[in-house]
């Protein structure tokens, strides 16, 4: 079934909402922008423009000179923003420290999270970014939009901010960097009512979920990650808005173990499409992929000539469980030993395919925070169905918030708590037996830890009795 | 409900901070009406929120509550 919104969707035509003319828009030359200086001095900005890749400097100064070229009326804000922004920064590198201010009472009427305070401590020397606060958007599943929103929301954004954005932030949402404090509810009101948008998450409470491209374009989509995130976004939204969470909590959707979105190393929740039964074969299709008739990886490497394609080094030698092999021309593969790392299939995408008895696993507790390092999710629940409307994921959700909210310390993340818990005590609050899945070597890490109840006879036992039938 | 935001507004006023994770609302709801629910709790916040007797403040990774007009300014410090 494709997937389907709960509601009917807006349809926006930039021809109706734009504020910019065409004119407006190309107004600056390649020959005026190459001469234009901004009215601070910024050597070591421009000196980030030498190098080999784009730089933000390039694309800021274009801003800042399409900003002075507008009429007045043509913005709500002030002209200079981009121009006072990079000479702030350069300001930073010279003092080697930065002069944003964190935080703040500012955001709209009803929501606790979205809008991100930001204020300059040198207003006086840069006027126009004293209040320069960030607006995280909520992206539409896997971030499909066409090009009528998008210019929408630049015009709108030209109007009523800096003009300057970013797509995507980390958690996805597309952000909007710096406004003034009067300009935050005029931008709520045309992004809800007007063009069907929401603002994200930001501060203690659930971001912005998001997702692979999944089965929308993705053949190996185990489950329809959209529909997922969609379902999910939309239930649980006073989590998203009102923050009563102890701290920040991201849920990522990857359709299968390739992980587009990273949702293993970026999520407290990570969802990943796997299948419980045995990878498709389709031997025909693997003789002609020896054979030479289909080319490898979709053709991903044709580039350079990687000689004849050789599935023993290629494939089944590359296999991290060693389970594959090829006999009589057959491709075995040992199923109960396969890993689902996902490598054979996407080198012959033709003649392998996941299985039909498909679900996802769920990772919790990954984190990047500045202070201390990144660590990555733990799998938690091997396999789990996901089909609409998803009350099995729910339960679970709920039961890690109910003890995260309940055990947690304020600005303690969930990954932090199940270290400070241990493992099994974690397990057994979920209440989810100990699985060999969640160790990296169950053959030679107990997994199992018995506790004095579960034990004939207790922690006591009279050694001398045991000695007179076991000598030492 | 009533009696909920009663008991927040109380531990605001008399509180010698002006900003409060939810966390802190939560423990000191549960001591005056030990069977006060985390979800009541944050209803009554929401409620409270709603209706401009409190305030958010946030950093922009963590959020707080805080009653408006008290030491909380538009402009952080
Ligand atoms: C032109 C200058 C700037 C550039 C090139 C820039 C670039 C970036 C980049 C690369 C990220 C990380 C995105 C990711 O990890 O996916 C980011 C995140 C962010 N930036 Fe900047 N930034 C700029 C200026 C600013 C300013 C002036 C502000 C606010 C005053 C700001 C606020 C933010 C926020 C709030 C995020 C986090 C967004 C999120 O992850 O949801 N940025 N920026
Ligand atoms: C020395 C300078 C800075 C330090 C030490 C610092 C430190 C931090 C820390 C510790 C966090 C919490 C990270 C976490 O989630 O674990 C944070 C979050 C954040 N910072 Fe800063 N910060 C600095 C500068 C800035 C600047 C200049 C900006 C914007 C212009 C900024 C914007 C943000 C935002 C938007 C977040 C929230 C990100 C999120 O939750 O996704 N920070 N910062
Ligand atoms: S994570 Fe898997 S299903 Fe999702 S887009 Fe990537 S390859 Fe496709
Ligand atoms: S998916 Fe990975 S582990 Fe499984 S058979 Fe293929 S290469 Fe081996």
């Amino acid at each position: 079934m494709p997937f389907e919104p709960n509601e009917p969707q807006k349809e926006i035509k930039y021809e109706e909402t734009r504020i910019y003319t065409d004119a407006e828009l190309n107004s600056c030359s390649d020959e005026e922008l190459k001469n234009f200086k901004i009215k601070h001095q910024i050597p070591d900005l421009e000196e980030l423009e030498n190098g080999p890749w784009p730089s933000f400097v390039a694309d800021a100064k274009q801003e800042a000179l399409h900003r002075r070229k507008l009429a007045d009326e043509r913005m709500l804000i002030d002209r200079d923003v981009v121009e006072d922004m990079l000479g702030q920064l350069q300001v930073s590198f010279d003092d080697g420290e930065t002069h944003w201010k964190h935080g703040g009472i500012v955001g709209v009427f009803g929501y606790g999270g979205g809008v991100i305070g930001r204020y300059s401590d040198l207003p006086e020397r840069y006027p126009s970014i004293a209040h320069f606060h960030t607006i995280r958007v909520n992206q539409p599943a896997s971030k499909f939009y066409n090009s009528d929103l998008l210019r929408t929301i630049c015009d709108m954004w030209e109007y009523r901010g800096s003009g300057l954005m970013n797509l995507h932030g980390s958690t996805g949402d597309l952000v909007l960097l710096g406004t003034t404090t009067e300009q935050l509810e005029p931008i709520f009101f045309e992004l809800t009512h007007v063009l069907g948008q929401d603002i994200g998450g930001s501060g203690s409470n659930l971001r912005t979920p998001s997702c692979c491209i999944g089965r929308a374009r993705c053949e190996f989509a185990c489950y329809d990650t959209q529909n997922l995130c969609y379902e999910l976004t939309q239930y649980y939204q006073d989590e998203l808005h009102r923050p009563a969470f102890p701290y920040k909590f991201k849920l990522k959707f990857d359709g299968c173990p390739n992980g587009c979105v990273a949702s293993m190393a970026r999520s407290d929740m990570s969802f990943i499409g796997t299948w419980r039964d045995s990878i498709r074969i389709d031997q025909d299709t693997v003789k002609a992929y020896i054979a030479g008739d289909v080319v490898p990886n979709g053709g991903a490497h044709m580039g350079r000539d990687w000689g004849k394609f050789d599935i023993h080094k290629e494939v089944i030698d590359l296999c991290p469980t060693k389970c594959m092999s090829l006999v009589d021309d057959e491709l075995r593969i040992d199923n109960q030993e396969c890993t689902r790392c996902m490598h054979c299939i996407n080198v012959m995408p033709k003649a392998l395919k996941p299985g039909k008895d498909n679900g996802l696993s769920i990772l919790l507790g990954a984190k990047a925070p500045i202070l201390e390092g990144a660590q990555m999710a733990t799998l938690i629940v091997p396999f789990m169905k996901a089909e609409p409307p998803y009350d099995n994921i729910k339960e679970f959700i709920e039961k890690v918030w109910e003890f995260w909210i309940e055990e947690g310390k304020n600005r303690e993340r969930l990954g932090e708590l199940m270290q400070r818990t241990g493992l099994p005590k974690f397990l057994e609050t979920i209440g989810l037996p100990p699985a060999p899945q969640m160790i990296k070597t169950p053959r030679e890490n107990p997994y199992i830890l018995w506790k004095e109840e579960d034990v004939p006879g207790g922690w006591n036992r009279n050694v001398n009795e045991y000695r007179t039938r076991h000598k030492r | 409900m009533d009696e909920l935001k009663k008991i927040i507004v109380e531990f605001a006023e008399t509180s010698k901070k002006t900003k409060f994770y939810f966390k802190d609302i939560e423990k000191a709801v549960q001591k005056v009406n030990p069977d006060a629910k985390m979800r009541e709790i944050k209803n009554a916040c929401t409620a409270l929120i709603n209706e401009g007797t409190m305030i958010y403040f946030s950093t922009g990774s963590s959020t707080m509550y805080g009653l408006k007009g008290k030491g909380m300014m538009e402009d952080p410090e």
